[in-house]
Parts: C-alpha cells; sequence; structure tokens
C-alpha cells in the first residue's frame, strides 16, 4: 500500500510539475466545450441571399420583402438578370438566388398558379437542402395568406384543415448546446484516460525509467495503479468541471442524478483506460502511442451517435455500432442529463457497456504484464 | 545564414525512412482519411427514416383511421399504437421506443366537419434537437398531404420551382472530399511536425545536434519536407477516391491547386513550427496541436457547420483559421472551376497568415536555442 502512495505521489507531482499541462488539461476542455457546443447546430442562418425582381409588382415586393425580415436570410443585392445571379453565385457573394418572372401579378390574378424560381447554390448539400425548406416556408406562407385573403375567402369556404400542434419535449427551445455538451463528456473521458494514459505508460519506455523502475521492489500492478489512478481522478475532474461549467455557459440544466451519471462514468472509464494500457503495449514511441490513441478516438467517436445520429446510418454500420464502448455512454450521459432517466430504463446501454469494459480492460491489463514481465 | 541542401537532404532522408518504417505512423496516415471518406461518404446522411411513432387514438372513427394511415404509408414513419395509460406516455421516450406520439382527440371527426381548423397534438422527444426538427416537419409534410387530398381546391395560388447549382443531389460527398483533404494536411502538417521536432527537445537530441556542424535551419527543414511530401502523397490519395469513388468533379485547373495547396501546407507548417517553440513535452504538444489545428479546422472553418450560422465571436475566430480559406479555394477549383482572379482575398490572406508565424516562429526558434 505504501508503494502504491509513493508512486501515486510520484505520478502527481510529474502531472502537476508540468505548469502548461496543467493549463492545458482544464483550459483545453472548456475551450473544446464552448466551440462544440455553440458552433454544432443543423441550424442555418443569414443565407447569402440575391433578389431578381423582373416583375416589381405589389405582390413580387411583398415576397421580397418577407425575405429581408428574418435572420435565415441576408439580401445581399438586387440584380436584373440571370447573368448577375450566375456571378454572385460563381464568385461565392450569394448562396441563393430569388427570381420573380415578368408578368408575375398578371398571371397570379388570372389563376394561371405562376412560379418563383429558387436557385440554390448546391455546393454544401445540407446547408443547400435546408436553405431551399426555409425558402418554401415563407412562400408558401405568402400563398396560403392570399389564398385566405378576405376578398378570396368565398372560393374557400368549404376548407376543413387538420392542424398540427407540436410539443416538443426535454428540449422545447431547441437548444443544441443540451444535447452536444454531454457528448463533449464523453469525448473528455475517452482522450484523457486513452491518451495520456499510454502516452504516460509509452514515456517511461522512450527515456528508459521504466526499466529503473523495474529494479525497485515495485511490483508490476502497482507501477500500473500509479499510472492509472492520476489519470482516472483528473478524468473525473474535468468532467465535473466541464459539466459544471457548461451549465453556466450555456444555460443548460442537469435534469437525472449526479450520483448515477458518476458510477456509469466510472465503469466506463475502465474501457478507456484499458485501452490507453493497450495502446502502450502496441507503441514503442510517444508519438506513435498519440497516434494509434487518434486513430481509435477517431472511430470511436465518429460511430458512437456524437455527431452523425446512428439511426441515420446505413444498416450495417448501425450493426458494426455496437461494438463500440463509446455508442453506449454517449446514450447514456445524454437520456441522464436531459430526461433524467433512471437506471432501469438504461440497463440495455449499461449491461454491454459494463462486459466491453472488464474484457478490454482485463485483457489489457495482461497483455502489459506479459509485455514487461 | 547559408544553407546546405545536401545537409538538409540528408536530414530528410533519415527522416523520411525514420516515418515509412514505422507501419503505425503509415497506417494512419493513409488509412484514416481513407476511411473517414467512406464513413462520411455513406454513412453521414442527416435524412432520417422510420422514425418510430406511437398513436393515442381516443377517435377511433373511419376519420381518425384515415389520417393514421396517412402516415404508415409515409417511408418516414413506423407507426404503432399506444395501448397504455396517458399518464405514462413518457416511458414511450425514457425506453426510447417511440420517438413521436400522436394524439387524436376524442371528438377529432365530429369538429373537424365543422370547424376549419382542428388540431392534433404531437409529442416529439426533442432529446436530439435536430432530429425532433426533422421529425417535426415530416410530420407537417404529412398533415399537408392529408388535407390537400380531403380538400381539392386547396392548391396554391402560386409555388416554388428550386433549382440547385453545381450538386443536384445534394451529395454531402462534394462538400466532405475537400474537408478531409483540408483537414488531413492540417494534421500532417502542423499536429506530426510540432511533436517531431518537441521530441527532439524532450529526449535532448536538440542540444546534440547544436554543437555539431549543422544549422537550425538545415535541420528544420530537413524534418519538415519529408511531411510535406507525404502531405502531398495524401491528398492525392484523398482527391482520387473522391474523384474516382464518389464522382466530385473537377473543373477547374489541377496545377492552380497544387500551387495553392502547398500554399496551405506552409501556413500549417509555420503554425506547427509556433506550437513546437512554445512546448516542452511531447504530450502538451500534441494537445495544443489538437486544440488550435484539428478543433478549429473541423469546427469553425466550414468543414461541417456553416460559418455564417455560428455566434459572431465563433465567425471572428473563424477569420484566422487557414482551413477556412483553403476549402474555398478547393470547393472554387474543384466544384465552381474558379481562377486565381476570384480567389485572390483567399490567396492574401494564407500567405500573409504564414509570413507572420514563420516570422514569430523563426525568433522564438532562435531564442530558445540560444537560451
Amino acid at each position: 500500500m505504501r508503494a502504491i502512495l509513493y508512486i501515486l505521489r510520484k505520478e502527481f507531482l510529474q502531472i502537476l510539475r508540468t505548469r502548461e499541462m496543467m493549463a492545458i488539461l482544464f483550459v483545453a476542455p472548456l475551450i473544446q466545450t464552448v466551440i462544440l457546443g455553440f458552433a454544432i447546430t443543423n441550424e442555418v442562418k443569414h443565407i447569402k441571399l440575391m433578389i431578381v425582381d423582373q416583375d416589381n409588382s405589389r405582390i413580387s415586393r411583398e415576397i421580397a420583402r418577407a425575405f429581408t425580415h428574418t435572420d435565415r436570410f441576408d439580401v445581399i443585392g438586387h440584380s436584373h438578370s440571370m447573368a448577375g445571379v450566375e456571378e454572385a453565385i460563381h464568385g461565392w457573394k450569394a448562396q441563393m438566388a430569388l427570381i420573380i418572372p415578368v408578368n408575375f401579378q398578371r398571371d397570379l390574378q388570372r389563376q394561371l398558379h405562376p412560379r418563383v424560381q429558387l436557385i440554390a447554390d448546391g455546393l454544401d448539400g445540407n446547408t443547400a437542402g435546408v436553405a431551399m425548406g426555409y425558402a418554401r416556408g415563407i412562400i408558401s406562407g405568402i400563398s396560403r395568406d392570399y389564398l385566405l385573403s378576405p376578398q378570396r375567402r368565398a372560393l374557400v369556404k368549404n376548407i376543413r384543415l387538420v392542424e398540427m400542434e407540436p410539443r416538443l419535449w426535454y428540449n422545447p427551445d431547441i437548444n443544441n448546446a443540451q444535447y452536444m455538451v454531454p457528448g463533449i463528456v464523453v469525448v473528455l473521458l475517452t482522450i484523457i484516460p486513452m491518451m495520456l494514459t499510454s502516452m504516460s505508460l509509452v514515456r517511461e519506455k522512450e527515456i528508459g525509467t521504466l526499466e529503473q523502475l523495474m529494479v525497485t521492489p515495485l511490483k508490476k500492478y502497482q507501477l500500473m495503479l500509479g499510472k492509472i489512478i492520476p489519470f482516472l481522478f483528473l478524468a473525473f475532474l474535468e468532467m465535473a468541471f466541464v459539466l459544471k461549467a457548461a451549465q453556466f455557459i450555456f444555460d443548460i440544466h442537469m435534469k437525472g442524478s449526479y450520483a448515477l451519471l458518476g458510477s456509469l462514468a466510472f465503469i466506463y472509464i475502465f474501457t478507456t483506460l484499458g485501452l490507453g494500457i493497450f495502446v502502450s503495449t502496441i507503441t514503442g514511441t510517444q508519438q506513435q502511442a498519440m497516434f494509434v490513441s487518434w486513430f481509435f478516438m477517431v472511430f470511436m467517436i465518429l460511430m458512437s451517435g456524437l455527431f452523425i445520429p446512428i439511426d441515420n446510418m446505413p444498416a450495417l454500420l448501425q450493426k458494426l455500432t455496437y461494438l463500440n464502448p463509446m455508442r453506449y455512454f454517449m446514450s447514456i450521459i445524454r437520456d441522464v442529463f436531459q430526461k433524467a432517466t433512471t437506471f432501469h430504463y438504461l440497463l440495455i446501454d449499461v449491461i454491454p457497456m459494463t462486459i466491453f469494459g472488464l474484457l478490454i480492460f482485463t485483457f489489457s491489463v495482461l497483455k502489459f504484464h506479459k509485455r514487461i514481465g | 545564414m547559408k544553407l546546405r541542401s545536401n545537409r538538409v537532404f540528408s536530414i530528410a532522408r533519415k527522416e523520411f525512412f525514420h516515418i515509412i518504417h514505422d507501419p503505425r505512423t503509415l497506417m494512419i496516415l493513409f488509412l484514416l482519411p481513407v476511411i473517414q471518406l467512406l464513413m462520411f461518404g455513406y454513412a453521414l446522411n442527416l435524412e432520417i427514416q422510420n422514425v418510430e411513432m406511437a398513436v393515442v387514438d381516443y377517435d377511433h372513427s373511419p376519420t381518425s383511421q384515415d389520417l393514421i394511415e396517412q402516415f404508415q404509408g409515409s417511408k418516414f414513419f413506423h407507426v404503432f399504437p399506444y395501448q397504455g395509460e396517458m399518464s405514462d406516455v413518457e416511458s414511450l421516450f425514457l425506453s426510447r421506443q417511440a420517438r413521436v406520439i400522436m394524439v387524436v382527440p376524442p371528438d377529432f371527426s365530429r369538429r373537424l366537419q365543422h370547424n376549419p381548423a382542428t388540431s392534433v397534438q404531437f409529442i416529439i422527444d426533442g432529446a436530439d434537437p435536430n432530429a425532433a426538427i426533422n421529425i417535426q416537419n415530416y410530420c407537417e409534410q404529412t398533415i399537408l398531404l392529408f388535407n390537400e387530398t380531403r380538400n381539392t381546391r386547396l392548391r396554391e395560388p402560386f409555388s416554388v420551382e428550386p433549382t440547385i447549382w453545381f450538386n443536384p443531389d445534394l451529395k454531402s460527398t462534394y462538400f466532405f472530399v475537400p474537408g478531409i483533404l483540408a483537414l488531413i494536411l492540417v494534421m500532417i502538417s502542423a499536429l506530426l511536425t510540432s511533436i517531431t521536432i518537441t521530441r527532439e527537445k524532450e529526449m535532448g537530441t536538440l542540444e546534440q545536434i547544436l554543437v555539431s556542424p549543422v544549422r537550425p535551419a538545415e535541420i528544420i527543414l530537413g524534418k519538415v519536407l519529408p511531411y510535406i511530401f507525404l502531405a502531398f502523397m495524401d491528398a492525392s490519395l484523398i482527391l482520387l477516391i473522391g474523384i474516382l469513388l464518389f464522382h466530385v468533379p473537377f473543373q477547374g485547373s489541377a496545377i492552380l491547386l497544387a500551387l495553392l495547396t502547398t500554399l496551405y501546407i506552409i501556413t500549417a507548417l509555420s503554425l506547427g513550427l509556433m506550437i513546437s517553440t512554445i512546448t516542452h513535452t511531447q504530450q502538451v504538444a500534441t494537445m495544443v496541436a489538437q486544440l488550435v489545428t484539428l478543433l478549429p479546422t473541423v469546427m469553425l472553418s466550414g468543414f461541417i457547420f456553416p460559418i455564417a450560422s455560428m455566434p459572431k465571436f465563433l465567425q471572428l475566430i473563424s477569420y484566422i483559421i487557414p482551413a477556412k480559406y483553403y476549402l474555398i479555394i478547393v470547393r472554387g477549383i474543384m466544384l465552381k472551376g474558379n481562377t486565381l482572379m476570384q480567389l485572390l482575398p483567399e490567396v492574401g490572406f494564407l500567405a500573409a497568415m504564414s509570413t507572420i508565424l514563420l516570422l514569430i516562429a523563426w525568433r522564438r526558434f532562435s531564442t530558445n536555442l540560444e537560451a
């Protein structure tokens, strides 16, 4: 026991001694959280729009005006010809163009169902699709108003409509941060134990101090505990820090139980610590350790549902995600944070996560023992 | 300070063999971007299908049945009846059995006969806000269809003719191929080089070299050259896959793209050099490099998320992210056939940024060595 305390003291001193490391360990997650929390949004705003009003009538001006009243579109200018549109879109000045053809109002009054043209720069497929949706929404709103305007009421007297009354539970203001921040905590609980444990173990090999440690009376498991406990501790500290700071910065609130989340996080960290130890056994330098950890990280993140919802993936990839330990904790933390989900609902995630954690951890520790033995 | 090219090249050769002798590094350098590309190409599909929808029908009329069938007929929904108590409806969300619940009120069909508008409640699991918005849109579309079939006079007085340029099918690969290009170049040029140089510091070999006749500039150049070469190889590989497998068009000049890619690599290298002058251990260099290169390149460059939708302070930060300019360059040349004249502001920015970063890195590096 004393031996473990000594090595723990050495490890903590080593981490604390590097002042820049301490700064990084607390500043970096905060920056990551702020950037990810604010930047990740599928909402599209300030689409650069060019307007070509060839009709210049009351209704065409009304349509054009509707686009200036929303922060989804920024009207960057008017043109009279298609050449102007072409130039603006090719030169990155406009992303979208609204073209109202000549005689639009006349055709409308004659009930010829005229069409306004919307051109979108499709390079960013997602933005273009969303922007097109907004624009159609605005235009069909005006169209509907026109249809139901008092002078035309008589025509539509017998209309009977079903109306949708949407209720958004858990996140009525559509605050993306509430969804992303818990996800970022998972990334932190993965990076710190995995990358730093592996680099710290390999560092001893690289600079030759592992042999020195081996000739001391220290047992192997003591060495191992000394290496992993500090990062376990740091990971927990960071989780608490980021969760608290984010609730303050983004004005979001943890709905569930901290005790439940903490204990499940503890199970998850076994997986990432295990991976860190595993990486250290297959690499010889810190650069390699960093790289291999990075490789695991990218996969785990892509297949966890953090950015790409698992439900949207092709069936085969969806099945592959069941092999990803991060997937389970991602669902757990998002549900506990947002829905206050209780333990028995989470069992479908907790059971596979625990199995993975135990398997990976045991395997890695055995491999490490064999390696240095 | 005079540079000897033969010294530079012998260092470069040593470093190059050092890199390629390690299969792990090679695997990461070449396999990772390819897999990322495939994943983004095939996995990233923001359109959800088979949304689980629970239905609570208090009306039990032919009309309510019609409405339910309208949802069953849509490929977006998988509809199932909910038999339990209304007070316990949340368990559907907690156990992830449903993402939306439709509640048809008891007097639905009677009200629909007499009132111009009758509302039906849709409770949506908002835990994933993007999915929730999509689900809401699909519900709205389905209701619109239901209304249109029952009200033939509802035809809109005017409508929209949508046209999409450059990418009519709205494929996301057109956007991701340039994005992954920018990412991998930054990863090799900034992340790897900063760690390589920090490694020499940590191991104490930098001092050893100092007493040898080789000049610091020669060491740096020699260390950096192989990475430039690797970066180019990687870039070509990504482009080839993009063009051959995902059919991303290439409209503009390949020479212009190669030249401007070199400029971007120089910018990223200067950033890497800068990082290596301010850190002392590889662990710290790794963390700093990730923070100032990878994260902003993925998040703030317009790679996935449009810059214009971000809050103002993040938009301001995005102005100093090299990838932001490089993405416009690659997308412009490949997809729009832009010429150098159309890209002058971006090119100017990258050039200015490289000069400033190099100057700072150089001054810091020299003082570091002398101290």
